[in-house]
């Protein structure tokens, strides 16, 4: 388990924990300070990621968020994608 | 005509029941049974609550709690860690209608007016203190009050903490402020970025002084009357459904 963490800046904090095997992300979670209505979508984005190659972080975080109308407040999509490229470097 | 809103008074009830009231409230606001609604209570046993997305072990510590007898939940908002002080602390609740025309749409604006209600309640106090985005209160650089929104079928609730006399010693050692051992000094630097009412003022607040306060606050920045009121019976049905949720390992120790 590789874990990262984001304080973005003036703003909210963002931890992510993940677990790669053969660049494929098998754990993913999420944790942080941050706001997002509804706030279960934290669980489908999870979900979303589990399974992909750690190359698509972007375009599914991109693409989750765009599919959908989730609010965030605090934080950008892009700063999650940001965080879980973070464990990666970790 | 002032519209009226119903205001909960100081009910002092378990943490569950806290935020199972906060919910239920807000679950049935859009059936149009309810009016707008203030709250403002207190947490007995003391407790900590954490935002929806926080990891329990990370942001508490559970021993430290236990051994204190402090209660640890997960609230259904965002936001960070809050230490309720059941001798120094009160929370505040708000539930109105996405649609209400006093509520911005755009969530830091509303947060900045919402917010602005504990302001003026807590400068009627005579603590001088202002709005830091995107959901804190500060006096003098120091945060004395954060606040959590969330809005779901078609409501807004936003919650908060007006820190009165909270013991900010105790608040530090259940809540995690960062990874492991921090050192004395850090840990002074850390309280040194709170205060409450009685410290600012250099005086002994009652929570009816401060109680008074913040209603007035609501009412002035609403343009309201807040009349005190009781939660109906679907709400209080909806409290002991909810009560199980909250109460649950699943629940709290979730993420």
């Amino acid at each position: 388990m590789k874990r990262a963490e984001y304080k973005i800046p003036g703003g909210k904090l963002l931890v992510a924990e993940t677990e790669v095997k053969d660049g494929v992300l098998i754990t993913v979670k999420v944790t942080g300070d941050f706001f997002m209505h509804p706030e279960e979508a934290i669980n489908d984005l999870e979900e979303a990621l589990r399974g992909i190659q750690v190359s698509k972080i972007d375009e599914t975080v991109e693409a989750f968020f765009g599919e959908k109308e989730i609010t965030l407040f605090g934080i950008s999509e892009k700063d999650f994608a940001h965080v879980l490229k973070l464990t990666l470097e970790s | 005509m002032t519209e009226t809103w119903r205001l909960i008074d100081m009910r002092i009830e378990d943490a569950p029941t806290q935020m199972s009231i906060d919910e239920a409230i807000a679950l049935a606001r859009p059936k149009g049974e309810t009016p707008n609604t203030v709250r403002l209570y207190r947490w007995n046993p003391s407790a900590v609550s954490i935002g929806y997305f926080q990891s329990v072990e990370k942001e508490v510590n559970l021993e430290a709690c236990e051994e204190k007898g402090v209660d640890v939940i997960r609230r259904i908002t965002g936001g960070g860690a809050v230490y309720h002080d059941y001798n120094g602390e009160i929370t505040y609740s708000l539930v109105a209608p996405e649609k209400d025309p006093r509520i911005p749409r755009d969530i830091l604006a509303s947060y900045e007016l919402i917010c602005g209600a504990i302001i003026r309640g807590l400068e009627e106090l005579g603590v001088d203190c202002e709005f830091k985005p995107v959901n804190d209160i500060v006096a003098g650089d120091k945060k004395i009050s954060g606040n959590a929104q969330t809005r779901r079928h078609g409501v807004v609730l936003q919650h908060g903490t007006v820190l009165v006399d909270s013991d900010i010693k105790t608040m530090f050692q259940v809540l995690r402020v960062s990874d492991a051992k921090i050192s004395d000094k850090l840990i002074q630097a850390v309280e040194e970025r709170v205060t409450n009412i009685r410290r600012y003022l250099g005086r002994e607040v009652p929570f009816k002084e401060a109680r008074d306060a913040l209603v007035k606050g609501f009412e002035e920045t609403f343009d309201v009357v807040l009349e005190p009121g009781e939660l109906t019976e679907r709400e209080e049905g909806l409290v002991r459904e909810l009560h199980e949720k909250y109460s649950s390992k699943e629940w709290v120790f979730q993420r």
